[in-house]
């Protein structure tokens, strides 16, 4: 794993185990059983709950990083282990290559006035507070002056749209007014590590959308690395870089969202992309095959890597020759077979 | 015995141990009345005990009484020689301030009706004691809640003994005050910030407990560090329940202030009314109660609106007006005002109240009394020391004898069978249980059968754990020789009780089926539950005189309210959908009522009876200053003679039984709860 690019969050063998004596339970279920598997199920015999069960997987710098799974299969406490809100019970969490599970309270504290910022699903906002100082509140533990911080608090407010409603209180707002409230909190420090736990989801669905565009748009400007947490299929595709699907505490696909979609590792994961329109969520470049060696035909329908598949099957609609996928200049990436094309978009029925 | 519930099962066990032991009274007389020779001297022991122990920590608690009285004077000099006008445009600019021109109105209104009475420098006596002992209880009472919230293993035991400081009587606290710090207004002082930290610490740490974990996991994500947590979020975020623990707190600093005038030494109101009370002066003993009264009210609805979410905010500057006014009127007048006490507006009321009190008795004495003996004689009695000698040919009009109890057990046979033939074999069984109960006397159960019974009633209600606890508890009752009086206050606070089950199960029916009554019930509900218990007495006693009947009232008047309360709560509270299916069903009001309100509510209105019996237990110890014969008038005794040993023993007896009393109807709320999936 060394020679790889430093990775901004690393997850090695995370357990999250509940029940009394949990940790040496745990141990002791490690000890005996190489499997998870089989370690999770010696812990349920015993009357423990393995929330979350042998986690790994990284996330770049600057990557959204989705978790998603029904109501129960983990996620939430996978995201409080990753930012310590919970003692993982076993495994290692490394943000920025240091291991957070071992760090002291001191040095927590310090992280997460410096580094890592977090959106709630209900919110979490202070009911006493304003929405200014609801905002302005990570920076008055650090002890920042009052002016001093307002005026911080007031840049975020503004970025978030909600400049005007500074002194109203958490009651007074909308569900989508005081989720850009939460939203402003957890940016107010300027973290590199943002978690997010479904944020939306308590929000009706066009205000859903809207505020997914504007998170969106936030993300492309500030370029931090996030940790997203839905339930949500859709969501987890218009967003991710990468999708984790959990189910059982167990992490049961790692991938792009077109993986996710053309591949689902099992029937749990296809039952979560069958709603999908996959012809808007897939890319060309997830059926391409290299261009060398592969015969194609005279025609050239200006396909892209980037395009969905459903604009790459609109242009060769009747086509039957593999066509040339080609970068903005012109120069051959690959070959695609407009009937893979088609074949793709109906993945679930084969 | 497979075929038979496990409720049924229990209540078999109990019937056939009360017959045997019915058939073996004569021959085995200890049945009855447990063996004198094996009584343990435990009240000798335990006062031997706390003698030693209360010695050992005496100097440290009179150097905090020492230390104590420094704020106690200071307030009192304060509040005794500030000018009235200045106390009352303070307290009417702290109204304006909570609750706007209603509030300050009420703060006018009040306090000059405790000038007019003439008993203003009494009240601010006991507005001093109030003053320095609520300050204390908060500080306790918030230290232990916080404290109990920041390490989750205390929790179960501050709970355990937040329970028994609110089940053991308030008498029972004085006696080794008394004796720790002397005779005095520090000793009220201290059991007054004693009674008044429990609710503190338990809203304290309920309101904790309530927080949303996403508002305490934002402050740690914010970076906050444990300190900041707590003061920054989380007890602002619990403010609402902090505060209705503040308005708890002061209410019962009050009462128990005012009981505390027991002991004496201090001249404040709740010495005035026990002072004229003693001379039997109705009349002014009810001006004193109605100043305590006000003083209750002001202070209630005061405090009860800083826990309001969303109040209003009013206009500082009309307070500082009123404050300024009240310092220009105070300068102004200074040294031309009478003294406070002289008012004496209401002295023709007084006396008119007292002239008419005796004219009202002695024009309706054939009245009251008959209304006093027919309870008496056909009730209290009969459920005290049975039918069989209860039934003289002078009260009831013929002897009672052998062929009357075969009857009444031949009537009880035959009620039994036929409920059991109809499927309700427990109640079958019950019916007979109560027969015999009602043949024999509370007073005069054998030991084994109370015993026996308690432990099916634990076992049905909860299970093993809690029969086991409760014989063992009502063993050491037995042992120590407390059992007759403890049979006593049993008695009589379950008769209390079964009236106010009665009486406010009904008025709550009312209330839940009849808006209007429920409007006119409400206020009546709240002002009963802001007099201070001592208050109780008053009127019972000008009417009724000295007396058992009069203590039964007194209890009633206190402990009916959660019964009305919950009783409406529990059967108006049922989910509308359920109500819609009734109703689409075709049922009747009444039978909604029956089929669908009263089964929801059942776990409630048992919550509601669970409150009605400690209230009662809490009103018992009081009403001993009345004549009642039960374990108060030992604590009452005791207070007296400054007995630790008697005072304690007789005190924890009582918490035994308010504590069993509470944990079954608990246990039977809960297999409610769980029956209806709540």
């Amino acid at each position: 794993m060394s020679d790889k690019p430093q990775a901004a969050i690393s997850c090695q063998n995370v357990w999250q185990v509940f029940g009394p004596n949990a940790d040496s339970a745990l141990a002791e279920a490690l000890s005996v059983h190489s499997e998870p598997e089989a370690a999770a199920a010696a812990l349920r015999e015993k009357g423990l709950i393995a929330a979350v069960q042998d986690a790994n997987f990284e996330v770049a710098e600057g990557e959204l990083f989705v978790i998603m799974g029904l109501s129960g299969s983990g996620k939430s406490t996978l995201i409080r282990c990753i930012s310590h809100l919970l003692h993982a019970t076993n495994g290692e969490i490394r943000i920025d290559d240091e291991n957070i599970v071992e760090a002291t309270p001191a040095r927590l504290i310090e992280l997460r006035r410096k580094k890592l910022g977090m959106v709630f699903q209900h919110f979490g906002l202070f009911p006493h507070m304003s929405v200014i100082d609801n905002v302005a509140y990570p920076l008055r533990v650090q002890g920042m002056k009052r002016k001093a911080r307002l005026e911080k608090a007031q840049k975020v407010i503004d970025l978030v749209g909600l400049g005007g409603r500074e002194k109203h209180y958490p009651r007074e707002l909308s569900g989508g007014q005081r989720q850009r409230v939460g939203i402003a909190r957890s940016l107010v420090t300027d973290c590199s590590v943002w978690f997010l736990d479904e944020p939306f989801s308590a929000l009706d669905p066009l205000i859903r959308r809207q505020l997914q565009d504007e998170f969106l748009q936030i993300q492309a400007e500030l370029k931090t690395t996030i940790v997203f947490i839905t339930h949500d299929i859709n969501e987890a595709l218009k967003l991710a870089d990468r999708i984790a699907i959990m189910r059982d505490g167990k992490v049961v696909q790692i991938g792009t969202p077109s993986d996710i979609i053309l591949n689902p590792v099992d029937d749990y994961v296809r039952e979560f992309s069958k709603d999908v329109a996959k012809g808007r969520h897939a890319h060309v470049a997830s059926v391409m095959e290299p261009g060398e060696g592969h015969v194609y035909g005279a025609d050239d329908p200006g396909l892209r890597v980037d395009m969905t598949l459903d604009a790459a099957l609109a242009r060769c609609m009747d086509l039957y020759e593999p066509v040339p996928v080609r970068a903005e200049d012109g120069t051959l990436l690959g070959v695609v077979n407009p009937a893979d094309l088609a074949a793709a978009l109906h993945v679930e029925a084969g | 015995m497979a075929g038979l519930s496990k409720g049924s099962l229990a209540a078999l066990v109990a019937l056939v141990v009360g017959a045997l032991c019915l058939l073996l009274e004569t021959t085995l007389p200890w049945l009855v009345t447990f063996p004198e020779t094996l009584v343990v001297p435990a009240t000798d022991w335990v006062g031997t005990g706390m003698t030693w122990l209360l010695q050992l920590i005496k100097p440290i608690a009179r150097g905090f009484s020492a230390l104590m009285s420094y704020p106690m004077e200071a307030t009192n000099l304060v509040l005794g020689s500030s000018p009235w006008i200045l106390v009352i445009a303070v307290v009417t600019a702290i109204g304006w301030m909570l609750g706007g021109v209603s509030m300050a109105l009420m703060a006018v209104v009040g306090l000059g009706f405790v000038l007019a009475s003439g008993y203003w420098a009494e009240s601010m006596n006991t507005l001093s004691l109030v003053a320095v002992s609520v300050p204390l209880a908060l500080i306790v009472g918030g230290g232990i809640g916080v404290l109990a919230n920041e390490y989750p293993r205390f929790r179960k035991p501050v709970q355990a003994m937040l329970d028994i400081m609110q089940t053991v009587p308030t008498f029972a606290y004085l006696t080794p005050l008394l004796v720790l710090f002397g005779f005095g207004p520090v000793v009220g002082l201290i059991a007054s910030a004693i009674y008044a930290a429990p609710p503190m610490a338990r809203n304290v740490l309920l309101g904790l407990e309530r927080i949303e974990p996403e508002i305490k996991e934002a402050a740690i994500m914010a970076g906050g560090t444990r300190l900041q947590q707590l003061f920054q979020v989380e007890i602002p975020s619990a403010a609402t329940q902090i505060l209705v623990g503040v308005n708890q707190c002061l209410m019962a600093a009050l009462s128990m202030v005012i009981i505390a005038a027991v002991i004496g030494g201090f001249d404040d109101i709740g010495w005035e009314v026990l002072l004229t009370m003693r001379k039997a002066q109705f009349g002014p003993a009810l001006m004193a109660g109605l100043v305590i009264v006000v003083f209750a009210v002001i202070i209630d609805r005061m405090s009860g609106t800083l826990a309001q979410d969303n109040r209003k905010r009013y206009d500082a500057r009309v307070a500082w007006g009123i404050l300024a006014v009240g310092v220009v009127a105070s300068a102004v007048t200074w040294n031309s005002l009478p003294n406070p006490s002289e008012y004496s507006a209401f002295d023709d009321a007084v006396d008119a109240v007292d002239a008419g009190l005796s004219a009202f008795t002695t024009a309706n004495w054939q009245w009251l009394a008959a209304v006093k003996n027919n309870v008496l004689y056909f009730g209290l009695l009969p459920l005290r020391i049975g039918l069989d000698e209860a039934v003289l040919p002078f009260t009831w009009g013929f002897q009672w004898t052998a062929q009357w109890s075969l009857g009444l057990f031949a009537v009880g046979a035959v009620t039994g069978l036929m409920l059991a033939l109809r499927g309700q074999v427990t109640w079958g069984i019950m019916v007979l249980i109560f027969v015999g109960m009602l043949e024999t006397g509370i007073t005069n159960l054998p030991w084994p059968f109370v015993l026996v019974g308690v432990a099916a009633l634990g076992w049905v209600a909860s299970g093993r754990g809690l029969a086991v606890l409760s014989v063992g508890l009502l063993l050491t009752i037995l042992l120590s020789g407390l059992w007759d009086r403890a049979m006593l206050s049993l008695y009589l606070s379950g008769a209390a009780v079964f009236a106010c089950a009665i009486v406010g199960g009904g008025i709550g029916l009312l209330c839940a089926v009849s808006p209007m009554a429920w409007r006119i019930t409400r206020p009546i509900c709240d002002m009963l539950q802001t007099i201070p218990l001592f208050v109780f007495l008053i009127p019972v006693l000008m009417v009724f005189q000295i007396g058992e009947f009069s203590a039964f009232l007194a209890i009633i008047a206190y402990a009916i309210v959660p019964m009305i309360r919950y009783s409406r709560h529990g059967l108006t509270e049922t989910p509308d959908e359920m109500i819609e299916a009734a109703i689409a069903s075709g049922a009747t009001t009444w039978q909604i009522l029956r089929d669908v309100r009263a089964p929801y509510a059942a776990p409630t209105i048992l919550l509601g009876l669970n409150q009605t019996i400690l209230y009662a237990f809490a009103m018992l110890v009081i009403a001993a200053l009345i004549g009642t014969t039960g374990l108060g008038q030992l604590i009452y005794l005791a207070l007296g003679q400054a007995d630790v040993g008697l005072g304690i023993s007789a005190g924890a007896a009582m918490a035994i039984l308010a504590l069993i009393a509470d944990r079954m109807v608990q246990g039977f709320a809960e297999e409610r709860r769980k029956v209806l999936g709540l």
